[in-house]
């Protein structure tokens, strides 16, 4: 109790020290009274006192409070944007998950219709309010709110492209389907709103999509489609050649680096295993083997997003 | 390279954006690098305001010289980067500009005694004061930093003008940095560099009130310029 008496009382008088020298300089008049009224106080009444000491028309207080505005619509819109890109991220794994399940031929004309509705859906909908949101304020000045939805989406709509045409769709196609014109009823105008995707964004993404590829080869091993394996695998191996010539890349990418090079490794193993030993076992017995001899086994480093 | 046209296409294309971009770090890294060192200059030609009361008009006149040179960087600068971009390259002179909004707003409190608005020191540098979607402006967070730089500064000239036998300054710093450290606690800070370096601010606070608080007990605050009591 002492020391809970003692360590108040230290508290008061650091931040108490304005309100000291303002009793000080005031020629101590009502010294004791002042100090009996401030055992009262806190650290948040202190400031408010102090705050109301200055004349409400100050300057300055009128600058801080239109800096407080500026900053809080700042991080509302930061807020806002976070949430949007969860929104997008959710749905893209669910997309993902979505082309995943198709293993057959015809199912898969199915699936990929769905995937591309729901594509436009996002589209249409997450994707539009980024750019709405950020109809005013500089894109960069976000960009990391919305890096991991854009991310995932890349993911899934180059995996679906990829799938429906055996092409992967290209940065600027998808910006490209990112522009909205807006109609005001009112005043029966339109405008042109385009939600930025960084290429950078879109790079990862596409860095990412190796491990969805990797999934979907060793899907068709078991499903017995091999000229689909080889095919994803063959694109694996391209993209990864493309990421093995970049230079002067940042440090997200060359972060990606290691996993993208995990996923080539496991691909080829396991088209390895199906052209081996394809003619002696039925095909769903060639799902591989964790691999004992990776060659960049960074077993902490995993792409699996947890449905596997 | 493989057989895959598009892939090629897809990674030639971002190489391409990569060498631009480094190409354009490098033009801006220059710029920056000179630009700043006008500010390392005004920064050492402001010092003296420590230990010379007559060098203050004197300094402030030089270094608003050399905030025109400042001014005519900014410009490049401003031609420089592109105007959807400001943000994409911002920290190559983040620190720049911060240093720049605490010498000016010092330059300002030193010639008139009071506080450089936002839009002031934009204006002095030459930029919009105003984040648009596009084009290059003194963003808000850089200013409120600067004004912390410049509440350190003023914590050790409280120090330095008692020294100097100058018992009025203090008073004034101390009604100065009192209102800014009211004004800050008005915005709500998120856990970022700016918070981080305005939780400095209260050791400035302690500092001042200690000064005044000694002069105060031994009667040498200046009796003719009493610091109104406001009701």
């Amino acid at each position: 109790m002492p020391g809970k008496a003692t360590r108040r009382s230290a508290k008061h008088n650091c931040q108490g020290l304005d309100t000291t020298n303002r009793i000080l300089v005031s020629r101590h008049i009502c010294r004791h009274r002042s100090r009996g009224h401030n055992q009262h106080h806190t650290l948040s009444s202190v400031a408010k006192e102090t705050v109301a000491s200055f004349p409400a028309n100050s300057p300055i207080l009128a600058m801080f409070k239109e800096a407080a505005t500026k900053l809080n619509d700042r991080q509302d819109r930061h807020e806002r944007l976070v949430k949007l890109s969860r929104d997008i991220t959710i749905e893209s794994k669910r997309i993902i998950f979505l082309l995943h399940s198709a293993l057959t031929k015809e199912s898969c004309e199915n699936t990929i219709q769905e995937a591309n509705e729901r594509l436009q859906k996002l589209i249409k909908g997450p994707i539009r309010s980024i750019g709405l949101e950020l109809e005013n304020s500089p894109a960069y000045l976000h960009s990391r709110a919305v890096t991991a939805g854009f991310q995932e989406y890349v993911e899934a709509r180059t995996l679906c492209s990829l799938m429906e045409k055996k092409e992967l769709i290209q940065w600027n196609e998808v910006q490209k389907e990112f522009t909205y014109i807006i109609k005001n009823e009112e005043k029966d105008e339109e405008k042109v709103v385009t939600t930025m995707i960084p290429q950078l964004d879109y790079m990862l993404g596409v860095s990412d999509l190796t491990g969805e590829l990797m999934r979907r080869t060793i899907n068709c091993i078991s499903s017995g489609d091999s000229d689909e394996c080889f095919h994803c695998c063959q694109v694996v191996r391209d993209l990864y050649t493309g990421y093995l010539g970049l230079f002067g890349v940042g440090k997200e990418l060359s972060r990606k680096m290691s996993t993208t090079r995990a996923n080539v490794a496991k691909v080829e193993a396991a088209v390895y295993a199906l052209r081996v030993r394809g003619g002696e076992a039925p095909p769903p017995l060639l799902l591989p083997p964790p691999m004992p001899n990776d060659w960049e086994n960074h077993g902490h480093h995993s792409d699996d997003e947890g449905f596997y | 390279m493989s057989d895959n046209h598009v892939v090629n296409i897809i990674f030639s294309d971002f190489q391409k954006k990569l060498d631009e971009e480094q190409e354009l770090r490098e033009v801006i890294r220059t710029i920056c690098k000179e630009v700043d060192q006008i500010s390392r200059e005004a920064t050492t030609v402001l010092q003296v305001i420590h230990h010379n009361e007559a060098g203050i008009a004197p300094a402030c006149l030089k270094v608003r010289e050399l905030y025109e040179k400042a001014r005519e960087g900014y410009s490049r600068l401003k031609d420089a980067v592109p105007a959807t971009d400001y943000y994409k390259y911002q920290d190559h002179w983040r620190f720049m500009t911060q240093r720049y909004c605490y010498l000016i707003s010092l330059t300002i409190w030193l010639e008139k005694g009071i506080l450089a608005k936002h839009e002031t020191v934009a204006e002095i540098l030459g930029i919009s004061a105003v984040e648009e979607k596009e084009g290059f402006h003194l963003d808000i967070e850089e200013y409120l930093v600067g004004l912390l730089q410049l509440c350190t500064e003023l914590a050790r000239l409280a120090v330095n003008s008692v020294t100097r036998g100058d018992y009025a300054r203090p008073l004034q710093i101390s009604k100065f940095v009192m209102e800014l450290n009211a004004g800050f606690r008005l915005l709500n800070l998120k856990n970022d560099h700016l918070r981080k370096r305005f939780d400095a601010l209260k050791y400035d606070v302690k500092k001042i009130e200690e000064v005044v608080y000694d002069l105060s007990i031994r009667g040498l605050l200046p009796k003719t310029e009493e610091i109104p009591v406001t009701s």
